[in-house]
């Protein structure tokens, strides 16, 4: 780690985060997306991480105890590609969106920080009769990536890499930011994740 | 889009005559772009006044100078659109030969109330258009086969939609008389120069190198600004034709699609999966949100790209809520 990256996880993710609580309450607000309940937080698994040695009972421990505890369900899942899923699930958005940080957070202050890659929500678009803005029932992820400590919007068409829905993420884009969301300015940067295990 | 630098002769000086003209308008216009448009038109007025009064003092003989000008301008003004389908490549084509093309700008022209325009095709594959004439009768509207190609109907709807807003708001005229200012400048300033050099040719009476080198300075400057300033007014006249486009069309999203389709900002989202993304990122020194885009916008001759799409997608969403 050099000067420049030792505090990566700690100081702006919150801030960055939670602009996903404004831009979700406003398009609920509008009719545009279902609720939504699902996200996950994926990283690089390492055996020489106690903390990830450990994760289930970690993360029952800050999910579930004590006082204000979300307590968001969670699965863990491994992917093909040699990666980690912690896939969260809440009725109330606000409290998952806490819970993913809190994921990210505490994996992040345990040492693994650089292992981090994303976490990603689920959201749902309604779509309305008159705009053919999106497709009625059009399932897009927004990804937060640590390292940028953005947002993206990312619509698979396909499992196979470079399966997805250019034109659609790019206005999507636009709207969110529009709507308050810290999205990635540079488009290069909107990599995509497929075979997403929610 | 893109008009060639002939496309611009001769500016109305009002935009009003739009509003003034006997063809009814349905669409009302951005009060904050005219006014930033009278704003530009004023500075560029200013700036030629302060000019000839510096030359005069300086005492050069314009009398020669003028009436060429006033010929090429004349020339480019009177056969734009000649000079256009010369330069460009461009191909009049018939309701035969293209009857898709010329049934949509039939449509788009009548909901205008202008003639029909002549139709021309360009056979390449970069996706452009542009539209020219100086007034509504003379107008020529022509696509690139690569445009063709690329968009759906109704981006290229909106791609029409916008070259005849240009025409509608006689954008060839405003420009035109911007050009002239330019064009003026550009000669006197080339005058100026071979007096220095040479002496003689009616820069005789100057008291010195001093003077000249002075008046040679200060022109070089007001080309300049002059310069900046038609480019500023180019890049209104865009945002107006994007406006005006949106309205008649109600569908200001197509224009901003067609945009992010031909600009190919879409293309640079990439295939790559972000599990094979390194933790490169760490040794980064220049942090991502330093390496911002743009700068180059003062002297582009349209607006950002992002910037117009961001404008056309905001209308959309105050039409789409009826918000005004």
């Amino acid at each position: 780690m050099g000067i420049f990256g030792s505090n990566k996880v700690a100081k702006n993710d919150w801030s960055a985060m939670s602009t996903v609580v404004k831009a979700e309450a406003k398009l609920q607000a509008l009719g545009e997306i279902t609720p939504s309940r699902r996200a996950g937080v994926i990283y690089r698994n390492s055996d020489e991480n106690a903390f990830l040695n450990d994760i289930e009972f970690e993360l029952k421990s800050i999910l579930y105890v004590g006082e204000g505890a979300t307590k968001t369900a969670f699965e863990i899942e491994d992917d093909d590609r040699g990666m980690r899923w912690i896939v969260l699930e809440d009725g109330n958005f606000s409290d998952l969106v806490s819970s993913v940080y809190t994921v990210g957070n505490a994996i992040g202050v345990n040492g693994a920080e650089d292992n981090l890659l994303a976490a990603v929500f689920e959201l749902y678009f309604t779509g309305t009769v008159e705009d053919n803005t999106y497709r009625s029932g059009l399932r897009t992820y927004w990804i937060y990536r640590y390292d940028r400590k953005a947002f993206y919007p990312f619509v698979p068409t396909g499992d196979n890499e470079g399966d997805r829905d250019r034109s659609t993420e790019a206005r999507l884009g636009q709207d969110l930011r529009k709507h308050g969301l810290a999205v990635e300015k540079s488009l290069t940067e909107w990599m995509g994740l497929w075979g997403i295990p929610f | 889009m893109h008009r060639n630098i002939f496309a611009w002769p001769f500016l109305a000086l009002k935009v009003s005559i739009m509003s003034s003209s006997p063809t009814t308008r349905k669409f009302h216009k951005d009060r904050g772009l005219v006014t930033r448009m009278y704003f530009t038109m004023f500075m560029l007025g200013f700036l030629y006044a302060v000019f000839a009064l510096f030359l005069y003092s300086a005492g050069t003989a314009m009398i020669f100078i003028v009436p060429i000008i006033g010929i090429i301008v004349a020339v480019q003004y009177f056969m734009s659109d000649r000079l256009i389908l010369m330069s460009t490549g461009a191909k009049a084509v018939t309701a035969e030969q293209e009857p898709e093309l010329h049934r949509m700008v039939k449509m788009l022209a009548d909901r205008y109330d202008m003639p029909m325009p002549k139709v021309a095709v360009i056979d390449t594959a970069i996706p452009n258009a542009f539209a020219t004439g100086r007034n509504p009768k003379n107008a020529l509207v022509a696509v690139t086969k690569g445009i063709q190609e690329r968009l759906s109907e109704r981006e290229l709807q909106a791609v029409i939609g916008h070259e005849l807003a240009h025409v509608a708001n006689r954008d060839m005229r405003v420009l035109a008389i911007a050009n002239f200012l330019v064009t003026l400048t550009s000669f006197l300033m080339t005058m100026l120069f071979w007096n220095m050099l040479f002496g003689g040719m009616g820069g005789r009476r100057n008291n010195g190198g001093g003077g000249i080198m002075m008046v040679y300075l200060v022109t070089i400057i007001v080309y300049f600004i002059g310069q900046l300033l038609v480019l500023a007014l180019t890049r209104y006249r865009e945002y107006g034709a994007d406006h005006t486009g949106a309205e008649i069309s109600g569908d200001p999203g197509a224009l901003a699609d067609a945009l992010e389709k031909i600009s190919g900002t879409i293309a640079k989202i990439p295939d790559k999966d972000l599990r094979k993304l390194q933790t490169a990122n760490a040794f980064l020194i220049i942090p991502a949100a330093l390496k911002g885009e743009g700068s180059m916008n003062l002297f582009s001759t349209h607006p950002p790209l992002q910037e117009r799409i961001k404008r056309l997608r905001e209308l959309e969403q105050r039409m789409r809520y009826g918000l005004r």
